[in-house]
C-alpha cells in the first residue's frame, strides 16, 4: 500500500456521475485536493453507508476545494445502475475493471479479486498525504477524512482529535 | 393426482426423515433376533432356552435402541439449537454480514449480483425473514432439521420390536428346532428384502428396487451365517451348557 508522501499512480478511467457514463483521469481533476476512495463492490450492504455518507458530506469536501472519487472494481455501468439505486451521487464513481489502479495503490485483494477499503487524500502535486485503509467489514468515517482534509488543509500542527476552529497550535510538541 | 402444496411437501419430507429410525430398527431388530436365534440354536440344545434368550435380547434391544434414538436425537438437537442461537445473536449484531453472505451464496447458485442484492434488500424487510432465510441458506438449517426425540425414539423400539417378531415368531409356533431355525431365516429374508425394495428401491424410484433388497437380504444372510458359525465354535467349549 502506498503511503504519505508517495506520487499518487496516474489513472484515466470509465466513470458514472449524473447517470452519464464518461471518462476521469486524475490529470484533469481541477480540485486542489482529492480523497480517493476504494472500496469493494456495488450492490453491497456494507458500503452504501460510506458510499451515501460521502455523498452527503460533499458540499462540505467542496467547500474546502476537494473531490470525492470512488472506484471500485465494477464496470461504470453498474456504477451507474448503483448509483440510481442509491438515489443518485453526486461524485464520480471510476470503473478499475480488472483492479490495475488498485493494484498501484497497492489495495487490491488478490483472494476477493475486489480492491480494500482503502482511502487516500492527494493534495495538488497529486502526493499522497494520507492513507488509510480498513477492514472489509468496517466502514470508514466520512467525518474523519472530512476533519483530515480540513486539518490538511490549515496548513497548522494539528495535535490529536483537533477540529475546525480550534485553531490552537500546541506549545508543547511532546503530543 | 393433485400435486402437493409446498407446505404439505415439507412435511412430507419432515415425516420421510423418520425413515431413518424405521429401516434401522427393523434391520437391527431381525438381524440380531435372527443372529441370537443362529447362534444359540448352534450352541444350545433346550429349545425354550433359546427362545428366553431371544426374548430378553428383544426387549433389552428395543429398549436401548430406542433410547438411543431418544439420546442422540435430543443431544443433537440441543446442541444444534445452541448453535443456531449463537449465529442468531451473532448476525443481529452484524447484519450486513448475514446480508452479504446471502448475496454470495446467491450468486453461487447463477444469480448476479445485482439481482441478489435486490432479493437480499427485500428479505431484509423483516429481520425474521431475513435470519430464517439465512439459516437454512447459509447454515442448511430448517424447522425439520432438528428430529422429535420422543418420536424417533418410540419409532425406533418399535421398529426393533416388530423387526425381532419377524424371525422369532415362527421358531416359536414351530416344534422343531431346525425347521423353526430355518423358517425363521426365511422371514428374515424375507423381510430384509422387502425392507430394502420398499423404502430404498421404491420410495426413492429407483428403476432396479430388487437390487436394494438383495443388499439387505445380502447382509441378513451374512449376519445370521457368522453368528451361527460363532455358535457352532463356541459350543465345544462349554461356553453355554445344556440344562
Amino acid at each position: 500500500m502506498l503511503k504519505p508522501g508517495d506520487p499518487a499512480p496516474p489513472f484515466d478511467l470509465p466513470s458514472a456521475l449524473d447517470d452519464q457514463l464518461s471518462r476521469l483521469s486524475l490529470a484533469s481533476i481541477r480540485y486542489e485536493m482529492v480523497v480517493l476512495f476504494f472500496y469493494p463492490r456495488d450492490f453491497s450492504f456494507i458500503c452504501p453507508t460510506e458510499v451515501i455518507g460521502f455523498h452527503k458530506a460533499r458540499a462540505a469536501f467542496q467547500a474546502e476545494n476537494t473531490v470525492i472519487v470512488g472506484i471500485s472494481v465494477d464496470d461504470a455501468e453498474t456504477h451507474r445502475r448503483w448509483a440510481r439505486e442509491l438515489g443518485g451521487l453526486g461524485f464520480p464513481l471510476l470503473a478499475d475493471e480488472g483492479g490495475k489502479v488498485a493494484r498501484a495503490f497497492g489495495v487490491f485483494d488478490d483472494q476477493e479479486n475486489v480492491a480494500l477499503r482503502a482511502t487516500f487524500i492527494l493534495d495538488a502535486k497529486r502526493i499522497i498525504l494520507y492513507a488509510v485503509a480498513s477492514p472489509v467489514n468496517v466502514g470508514r468515517s466520512v467525518g474523519e477524512t472530512l476533519r483530515v482534509v480540513q486539518a490538511l488543509r490549515s496548513g497548522k500542527l494539528c495535535p490529536a482529535d483537533w477540529q475546525p476552529g480550534t485553531d490552537i497550535e500546541p506549545t508543547d510538541a511532546k503530543y | 393426482m393433485p400435486a402437493l402444496k409446498p407446505q404439505e411437501r415439507r412435511r412430507t419430507f419432515e415425516r420421510l426423515s423418520s425413515i431413518r429410525e424405521i429401516v434401522f430398527g427393523v434391520q437391527d431388530g431381525v438381524l440380531t433376533t435372527a443372529g441370537v436365534l443362529a447362534g444359540l440354536s448352534g450352541a444350545v440344545s433346550v429349545r425354550s432356552q433359546v427362545i428366553l434368550a431371544a426374548l430378553a435380547s428383544t426387549v433389552a434391544g428395543a429398549l436401548s435402541m430406542g433410547a438411543g434414538a431418544y439420546l442422540g436425537t435430543h443431544a443433537e438437537s440441543a446442541v444444534l439449537r445452541s448453535e443456531l442461537d449463537r449465529v442468531r445473536r451473532e448476525s443481529e449484531e452484524d447484519p450486513y454480514l448475514v446480508q452479504e453472505s446471502l448475496i454470495e451464496a446467491l450468486g453461487k447458485e447463477g444469480l448476479s449480483r445485482e439481482a441478489g442484492y435486490r432479493v437480499v434488500k427485500l428479505l431484509s424487510s423483516s429481520k425474521d425473514v431475513l435470519f430464517n432465510t439465512a439459516e437454512e441458506k447459509l447454515y442448511g438449517l430448517t424447522g425439520g432439521t432438528f428430529g422429535n426425540p420422543m418420536v424417533d425414539g418410540l419409532l425406533m423400539g418399535i421398529a426393533f420390536l416388530v423387526g425381532a417378531v419377524v424371525p422369532l415368531l415362527p421358531y416359536m409356533l414351530i416344534a422343531s428346532v431346525r425347521l423353526g431355525l430355518i423358517a425363521g431365516i426365511a422371514t428374515t429374508a424375507v423381510t430384509l428384502f422387502a425392507v430394502g425394495y420398499v423404502f430404498e428401491g421404491r420410495f426413492s424410484g429407483d428403476r432396479r428396487p430388487a437390487l436394494a433388497g438383495l443388499r439387505f437380504l445380502a447382509i441378513a444372510l451374512g449376519a445370521a451365517t457368522i453368528g451361527y458359525v460363532i455358535g457352532l465354535l463356541i459350543a465345544p467349549m462349554g461356553a453355554v451348557s445344556a440344562g
